[in-house]
């Protein structure tokens, strides 16, 4: 535009000088009312047409009609009021500047101008991914009411209303509304399990029972779920100053680490970067001194660092991971940042939560005794077989009483819902044995209604049992059948009588003693032990209509028969032993983190294989030798439990300490802030550290991490935020799932990686050399870009989709420092190897074409220069024939094709290279992939397309290429199978050998 | 933990060092001696063996070829126009008719070209009969004499300036060769001033006719010797016409197979220059 500007004012000097008034049309102008003052000197050619619409008449009048026409006198002049307003009217005398382009509009045209468009193509799918990534993360906010009692009285306000001394009402069911000091309670029973990790409901009374305020009763706290009873309270703490206010800004406070893979891709990045920058700087100082110009050489400079860049990379990248992570969601691991996909593949810790991710997450019967035996229940998920002897007739009490000694009820309407699933009112123990009853004898609803209840006291702290008054179900026997459950020591003290295969026998010494060692056993496992005993109450004394008081207790409670005790453990997933073992043989190191008791975390690490079967803590050993534990040297020990307690007295030495040198750890009764420093220890370890969890307490550490793991269902919304990945069914062996998933991409980037590496070497090669020997340039940009960006793309997607070559997971997690994603021999090997043989191969197809077309490769030698020249058109072949620049231009397109050709041959050689690292193609299958074929057959098309459907885009420097120079490197691209064959051949006979070691990426 | 991450730079120094040369393991550059020679040695066996496959590759490929006709003709299928004396940056020549140094650069250029249409030279050539297309069986080819004097006044024989002197300067425009053109009809380069003002473009030989009995050409290799046709374009300017520039466009014309009209190639079958001639 600004060159034309000139043109519309220019002034034709010979003839008459025509002054033309015209209307330009231009509706800005008109709107201006400068219509009249818009004198534009024309062209000759326009002057004709112009010259009819003049109204021009002024040259005819006089003087004297001059004035009159303009108010004006020819000696006085204008008034200079008079001036300005005709200033005013017809604006000033200078002419309207011809509509320009805005500014804005040059700015968006240079913004979008050439390839640019492909940055703001990659900036719009970023934006596409961000909101993909993005919009599965809302969190729905519910809106809890709260019962408070303000003006006394009772009334009910959305909870975000609560304030400090706000008294309010909570009852069963209902989620606690902020933290509170409990006043007074019924019976109150809170699910404290996404705070603490207790998987056992807690009782909330008024009574200060703990220094510590997340252990005392008398606190309820914000976001925990009351189960039963009500609680009258006041409230202590509202929003963030909550005690899960105060994790979550915990949580939120802890700093995101950079992701394993981002460290490798920038440390690729660097690799990358460091090659162009010296390759560069080399050639710049190779071009100046050959006597090339600075700018020149700047140009070439920034050329070179520019053919450096693998530009589809990291899309590629990005597409491999998505596509991983959309492998593992299947498997029910899904990912909510890309790059975790890889974290857990270079994992080499992974500290679990217990409750809910090792465990089921709901009491279950696991040991049973009666018979002076202890028999073993089945607590896998769905109770199938349970195989103790159910043939004594002390089960057969003990059942009753397992049976009517319980207040938990089926919800209605589930009698298609396996037992194990279905829905129960009543508490965690009372469930437990609701369904492992139901699983036994069948439908217990209907036992019960054959064994009517006629009085029942419920369990409390106080007495510490629940005890049931029950018709029997024998219709000749008119005794009244009393059951009673309950701590186990309460329950034997109220016994005079133990039944032994059915039998009554009088409690002695040695039951009594048979009894404690069953207790203690059973308690060392870190499970909930219940005692169970009933009494036949007399028919003569307690006739059918005799009325019971619950309140008098007009019916004895001692002497009564104990039949037996039976335990509850929340018990591990059966499928985590087995992925505990698998872990332990991928060389990661399993620590459980609990806030639950370090019994039962002990015994589930025991029995989940945390803790091996044949390693002994500290104080296993001072048991074993009878010694105190202090004379036990600590090092002889390979497990450790640690507690909470002990974890807040040790400094960070000794926690570093610990975590090297043991083997297998448990933390128990541990806080939010402990996990996290049991994390960021872990991490001083040098080592990647994944951390499972689904409480608000773990939220903090889940964010620590370098992968957070929450569980999808128990887990708690804090928790899934702060995580990467989310397990969907909660099974702590689907970890194992990402670590293969995570090891298995890891390996396979480096394919990909080596692969687009590779060819940027014969992408850079036709430039150097075009530098130094002055060849006509052999590949242009555009082209190159083709490649990086088309033909490339679909087959190093396809490397993803690779099978691991040997058992992933029975070697050690990579070392994050030493195990590099690129290292030194993947570089090395895909530039000066299999980089050069292409680029080699590619010049071959090249020189093919000139040769053929005229030019000998010794003519083309230093031939760049005229070659170049626009004005020289009679540049002279080999042969003497003369071209013209532009048959210049297309020859050397079609060397660009050619040059295209001979690359693309060979990257796909190069694919099928980069299938495996060290075995054979045909010990992993030519055929296995076959996504890898789908690549290969798209890099054709795209090729076929480029040359013979596009062939005739000039813009595009694409020419339709002869069909037999698509052969002329196919030698070479066997060359470079071979050639990778025998190294991969070597590695394989010489393990640690020096070609091992230089050739083995 | 980001306090021990960053090192300060004596630290990086040693190590960068130690790198280069460890005196303890005696390794330069992160290798031992040994280590080094045997890379040396590897890459000496490897790129030896890498660029010994490639030529012979290469070999193999330029036995594909004939030495005297190229494989493939099919990029140009018609000739371009070029001009003499060889344009310096653009086709544009300047000069003044008063100061010989401006154009002595020219004559030189067109002299040098012309040598081998020198009488002299062109004594072993074939007088051939015009009009006629001169194809030849070999195996020697004879090259057409190709008679200096049907350039008139741009022939150098009888002014020794080209007309620059005159402010009549001689631009010579030639066909490019390409091997086995034969072209069709009676071709002929047709110049004319893209000015109305500078009507005087005169073309030697008469009318710019190009006889065929300069083709086919068989190569440089066959068909030593060869002459390829010329044709002269004298410019006169006019004495008032001093200082101004003067567009001239030649283009092939009167045969089928050459073709003068191509968008994007702009020397195909046509060429178009500048002059400026100064008082």
């Amino acid at each position: 535009m600004p060159q034309q500007t000139p043109e519309v004012y220019s002034v034709e000097l010979s003839g008459t000088k025509d002054i033309v008034k015209t209307d330009k049309g231009d509706g800005k102008e008109k709107y201006r009312g400068l219509k009249n003052n818009c004198l534009e000197l024309k062209k000759k050619n326009h002057k004709e047409e112009f010259q009819k619409e003049l109204h021009l008449d002024d040259h005819k009048l006089s003087n004297r009609e001059l004035e009159k026409k303009y108010g004006t006198d020819i000696i006085t002049g204008l008034s200079s009021t008079r001036a300005a307003e005709l200033l005013a009217r017809d604006g000033p005398n200078s002419l309207t500047p011809p509509k320009q382009t805005p500014e804005i509009v040059k700015f968006l045209k240079q913004m979008v101008g050439g390839f640019s468009v492909l940055l703001w193509v990659g900036a719009f799918l970023c934006w596409i991914a961000f909101g993909i990534e993005y919009s599965s993360n809302k969190s729905a906010s519910l809106n809890n009411q709260a019962l408070v009692i303000r003006d006394s009285e009772k009334k009910t306000i959305p909870s975000e209303q609560l304030v400090v001394g706000d008294i309010v009402e909570v009852k069963g069911g209902d989620q606690i509304p902020a933290d509170i000091r409990v006043l007074s309670s019924q019976g109150c029973r809170v699910d404290n399990s996404s705070l603490t990790g207790e998987s056992e409901p807690q009782p909330r009374s008024s009574e200060f029972t703990h220094e510590n305020p997340l252990e005392t009763k008398n606190i309820c706290f914000y976001s925990t779920t009351c189960l039963e009873g009500t609680i009258t309270g006041m409230v202590i703490n509202t929003g963030d100053r909550t005690i899960i206010g105060h994790i979550a800004s915990l949580a939120s406070g802890v700093g995101n680490e950079k992701t394993p893979i981002a460290i490798e891709i920038e440390h690729f990045v660097h690799i990358v970067a460091g090659v162009a920058v010296s390759i560069g700087i080399l050639f710049f100082i190779i071009a100046v001194s050959m006597n090339y110009r600075v700018l020149d050489s700047i140009i070439f400079l920034i050329g070179i660092i520019v053919a450096n860049v693998p530009e589809g990379l990291l899309a590629t990248v990005t597409v491999t991971l998505s596509l991983t992570a959309k492998r593992m969601a299947k498997k029910n691991c899904l990912v909510k940042n890309l790059e975790a996909v890889e974290t857990l593949g270079s994992t080499s810790i992974i500290c679990s939560d217990k409750t809910g991710t090792l465990t089921q997450n709901r009491m279950t019967v696991a040991h049973l005794w009666f018979d002076n035996q202890i028999f073993v229940a089945d607590t896998s998920e769905n109770h199938s077989n349970q195989v103790f002897d159910q043939s004594s007739r002390t089960w057969a009490s003990l059942s009753k009483i397992i049976t009517l000694c319980n207040r938990a009820e089926f919800k209605p309407g589930q009698e298609n819902v396996p037992i194990m699933k279905r829905a129960v009112i009543g508490d965690a123990s009372e469930t437990a044995l609701l369904k492992f009853s139901e699983v036994i004898l069948g439908d217990v609803m209907e036992i019960r209604k054959r064994n009517r209840k006629v009085a029942e006291i419920p369990f409390n702290s106080t007495n510490k049992f629940q005890l049931s008054i029950h018709e029997t179900d024998d219709p000749h026997d008119k005794r009244f059948l009393m059951v009673m459950k309950g701590a186990p020591e309460r329950i034997l003290e109220k016994c005079s009588t133990i039944m032994i295969n059915g039998e009554e026998h009088p409690l002695d010494e040695s039951t009594a003693k048979a009894f404690h060692t069953a207790y203690m056993e059973l308690g060392g496992l870190g499970e909930r032990v219940l005692g169970f005993c009933h009494l036949y109450l007399p028919a003569h004394e307690f006739p059918e209509t005799y009325k019971f008081d619950t309140d008098a207790m007009n019916f004895p409670t001692s002497n009564l028969c104990f039949v037996g005790l039976l335990s509850m453990i929340d018990p591990p997933r059966s499928t985590v032993p087995d992925a505990v073992t698998k872990c332990r043989s991928a060389g990661i190191k399993v620590i459980m983190v609990t806030g639950d008791h370090p019994i039962t975390a002990k015994a589930i690490a025991k029995s989940v294989g945390i803790i091996s079967a044949n390693s002994e803590t500290v104080e296993d050993i001072a048991r074993r030798l009878s010694i105190a534990v202090e004379q036990v040297n600590k090092w002889d020990a390979k497990a450790a439990v640690v507690t909470g307690m002990e974890l807040k007295d040790m400094s960070l030495e000794q926690v570093d300490e610990i975590l090297a040198n043991y083997q297998e750890i448990v933390f128990a009764r541990t806080s939010p802030q402990q996990k996290l420093i049991i994390v960021e220890g872990c991490q001083r370890q040098d080592a990647v550290v994944a951390v499972t969890g689904d409480g608000v307490n773990d939220s903090p550490a889940l964010k620590k991490a370098d992968i957070g793991v929450a569980m999808g269902i128990a887990g708690s919304d804090a928790a899934k935020n702060a995580a990467d990945m989310v397990l969907l069914d909660d099974n702590f062996a689907s970890i194992v799932t990402g670590v293969e998933e995570g090891r298995l991409i890891f390996d396979n980037l480096k394919k990909t990686i080596a692969y687009t590496l590779t060819k940027n070497i014969a992408e850079l090669c036709p430039f150097l050399i075009y530098i130094i020997v002055g060849l006509p340039l052999p590949i242009g940009t555009i082209t190159i870009l083709f490649i990086d960006l088309g033909t490339d793309i679909i087959p190093s997607i396809a490397l993803a989709y690779e099978k691991a070559e040997s058992d992933i997971m029975n070697r050690k997690p990579r070392h994050k420092k030493k195990d590099r994603l690129v290292n030194q021999p993947l570089a090395v090997y895909s530039y000066l190897h299999i980089g050069l043989m292409q680029a080699l191969g590619a010049f071959l197809v090249y020189f093919t074409v000139y040769a053929q077309e005229g030019f000998l490769p010794r003519t083309l030698i230093n031939l760049r220069v005229e070659w170049e020249k626009d004005y020289v058109n009679d540049l002279e072949d080999s042969y003497g024939q003369e071209w013209t620049r532009y048959q210049r231009a297309y020859l050397e397109w079609t060397g660009y094709t050619a040059f295209f050709v001979g690359i693309l041959v060979q990257q796909i050689a190069d694919l099928i290279i980069r299938k495996t690292r060290r075995n054979s193609i045909f010990q992993q299958g030519a055929f296995r992939n076959k996504v890898i074929w789908v690549g290969i057959a798209s890099q054709i098309v795209i090729g076929l397309v480029l040359s013979y459907g596009l062939g005739s885009v000039t813009a595009l420097s694409f020419t339709m290429l002869r069909a037999q120079y698509w052969f002329v490197a196919v030698p070479h691209a066997i060359l470079i199978w071979v050639y990778d064959e025998v190294r991969k051949l070597f590695i394989r006979l010489y393990p640690g050998s020096w070609w091992d070691k230089n050739m083995y990426y | 933990m980001t306090k021990n991450e960053k090192k300060s730079l004596n630290q990086s120094l040693a190590e960068w060092k130690l790198f280069i040369y460890n005196p303890t393991t005696g390794e330069f550059l992160g290798r031992t001696a040994k280590s080094w020679g045997l890379i040396l040695l590897f890459y000496l066996v490897f790129y030896g063996f890498l660029a010994a496959l490639f030529s012979f590759t290469m070999w193999v490929m330029l036995q594909t070829l004939n030495d005297e006709v190229p494989k493939y003709r099919d990029q140009i299928p018609s000739p371009g126009l070029m001009v003499f004396p060889k344009p310096v940056t653009a086709l544009e020549y300047t000069f003044s008719r008063s100061d010989p140094t401006s154009y002595a650069g020219y004559i030189e250029d067109l002299k040098e070209f012309l040598k081998p249409y020198t009488l002299e030279e062109q004594k072993n050539l074939t007088v051939c009969p015009d009009g006629a297309l001169f194809e030849q069986k070999g195996p020697v080819y004879v090259a057409c004499q190709f008679p200096i004097s049907l350039l008139q006044a741009c022939s150098g024989m009888n002014d020794p300036d080209f007309g620059y002197s005159q402010g009549n300067p001689c631009i010579l425009v030639k066909m490019n060769r390409i091997i086995g053109l034969k072209p069709e009809g009676v071709p002929r380069i047709d110049c004319v001033s893209k000015d109305e003002d500078i009507p005087n473009v005169a073309v030697y030989p008469h009318n710019g006719m190009i006889d065929l009995k300069y083709f086919p050409y068989y190569g440089k290799k066959l068909h030593v010797g060869y002459l390829q046709p010329l044709v002269a374009v004298q410019v006169s300017f006019a004495p008032n016409n001093t200082g101004k520039e003067v567009t001239v466009e030649c283009k092939i014309d009167g045969s089928a197979n050459l073709k003068s009209q191509d968008d994007r190639d702009k020397f195909l079958g046509r060429v178009m220059f500048k002059i400026t001639a100064r008082a």
